[in-house]
């Protein structure tokens, strides 16, 4: 019986509350007292607010390993992600009309492949193994001479699998491609140099850790040619016009200053370990992923015995997701999962948990205690239930049975 | 997806759940399932002449379904036999606000309760399946 409880908030893969010192710095932004002026106005309080947006830009490309020239502050990931796909296409030579990238992109990728797709662009979607990694060999094969982009994300928003994006970097160097990384839920959890290991393109967000909705990223190398998608001015070369919001972009600065990847990291993996700890006593449950190669906020488990969406509503004071948070009111298995070869069953019945700076070792316990005393009561309820709902014959084709 | 306030209370304290007990006689026992809605239930009823006495359930599914389970075994309990014959479906769905597109799941209930009916009038098999 579920009482109404203490919030838990465990959705840190789908947005963070903003850390109370990104809220100052975009304070100092927005009254008349502060640096609100535009940062394209030749005024003195116009470059007092260009300044601010130039220390960010300097803060943000130091956090991924980038140059500042190269960052193109956008709405979001998903405007990333949209003007590294369909820019890059835009500009591209004549000829080159083709994109790979993977199945298990969120849907701000997948989405902007199916409408290049429409536009007579031609998309191999390269799957994953069981464990939701993509393999540097199948981005090979999927190359072909008119590819324009290949686009994978470095660490899987359902999964948190962590994908090989420097070897398949070096792939698109053999073969002249470039490669976008949608680095979204890399950022402050996991070290990033965009230079270093070989991207041309890299999305990156700041609700993701810590900073406001609305801001995010693109960094694009040098050498690479990008069109915009839309027109009005000359703010940032052009790529992205339109006035700058310094408070947003200054609140994206201090976000990324404080995601330390070095001091958050082992916390965020000692959660998670501590959580599973808590959930593997459950008879039957199953990890989706590897540990070993996740990120350290993401932790992935499938219920088997229970129906997903009657276990989401007993946690309903926990904040979780199934599958990702942009899918989470749609009832169909995730695809990410599905592509690890799950049953729409065991998929259904998989929810994602995800930490932050503020989740607490005590939350992890009573998290992993309610969903031992729900995952009780909701298989009591199904008692004498028949072996498909209380045993998944398949969790995936190849499992034999995992419960019961 | 919403869920009536209904619903929320009928899913966590799911009254009625449980079995019947008894020797076997007078009661009823009927089940139905999807596996495409992902469904289960069964009802276990014990009747009086013509008066259910008791009425209870299990299932697997989704909070509609435990909770339109726990209000069919309440109506159940306590109405005349010929209650089983036939499951008000659209008073329930109207009772717990459950939304068109899990109907499907409500004449699960309906079938599991019908077979109950069937059981007691002549030794039917008391289970319904839906592939």
């Amino acid at each position: 019986m579920s009482a109404r409880r203490r919030p838990i908030y465990l959705d840190h893969a789908a947005t963070t509350p903003v850390d109370p010192a990104v809220a100052a710095e975009m304070m100092r932004c927005l009254g008349p007292d502060g640096v609100f002026a535009n940062p394209s106005s030749s005024h003195a309080m116009g470059r007092a607010a260009a300044r601010v947006v130039e220390r960010a830009r300097r803060v943000v490309a130091a956090r991924i390993g980038a140059d500042p020239a190269g960052i193109v502050f956008v709405s979001g990931a998903t405007e990333a992600n949209n003007l590294a796909i369909k820019g890059v296409i835009a500009a591209a030579p004549a000829g080159r009309r083709h994109l790979v990238t993977t199945r298990i992109e969120h849907k701000s990728v997948l989405d902007t492949a199916a409408a290049v797709e429409r536009e007579g662009v031609a998309v191999t979607y390269v799957g994953c193994d069981s464990a939701g990694l993509v393999a540097p060999e199948e981005i090979e094969r999927a190359i072909r001479p008119e590819t324009a982009l290949v686009s994978v994300m470095r660490v899987n928003n359902e999964t948190g699998m962590i994908q090989p994006t420097a070897a398949i970097a070096e792939v698109c160097r053999e073969r002249g491609v470039p490669l976008h990384v949608d680095a979204v839920q890399a950022v402050g959890r996991l070290p990033l140099d965009v230079r270093r290991d070989g991207f041309a393109l890299c999305s990156v967000s700041a609700h993701k850790v810590g900073g406001p909705k609305g801001i995010g990223a693109l960094w694009i190398r040098g050498d690479v040619a990008v069109a915009p998608l839309v027109h009005g001015g000359e703010q940032q070369r052009g790529l992205r016009p339109g006035t700058l919001p310094t408070h947003q972009i200054a609140g994206m600065g201090k976000a990324f200053e404080l995601a330390d990847p070095a001091e958050e990291g082992p916390r965020l993996a000692a959660l998670r370990a501590r959580l599973w700890s808590g959930l593997e006593r459950i008879d039957g449950v199953r990890m989706n992923g590897d540990p070993q190669l996740a990120a350290p906020h993401i932790l992935n488990v499938a219920f088997p015995g229970v129906d997903g969406e009657a276990l989401r509503f007993a946690l309903r004071e926990i904040a979780v997701s199934a599958g990702s948070a942009c899918m989470s009111d749609n009832p169909e298995a995730s695809h990410v999962l599905s592509a690890m070869g799950l049953t729409d069953a065991a998929a259904t019945a998989s929810i994602r948990f995800s930490f932050g700076r503020t989740t607490t070792a005590d939350e992890i316990d009573e998290t992993a205690a309610r969903i031992r005393e729900e995952v009780e009561r909701l298989r009591r309820l199904a008692l004498g239930a028949p072996s498909w709902c209380s045993a998944w014959r398949s969790l995936r084709a190849t499992d034999g049975p995992v419960f019961g | 997806m919403d869920y009536s306030a209904e619903v929320e209370r009928r899913f966590d304290s799911p009254a009625g759940a449980g079995n019947v007990s008894g020797d076997g006689s007078g009661i009823g026992v009927g089940e139905a399932e999807d596996r495409v809605l992902n469904v289960w239930v069964r009802f276990e009823v014990q009747v009086d002449g013509d008066t259910i006495r008791e009425a209870r359930f299990r299932a697997y599914g989704c909070p509609h379904t435990i909770a339109a389970a726990s209000w069919t075994a309440e109506a159940l309990r306590g109405a005349p036999v010929s209650a089983l014959e036939r499951l008000d479906v659209e008073g329930l769905q109207r009772a717990l606000n459950v939304p068109k597109e899990k109907l499907g799941k409500l004449l699960r209930i309906e079938d599991a309760v019908h077979a109950c009916w069937e059981q007691l009038s002549g030794g039917a098999t008391g289970r319904r399946v839906e592939d």
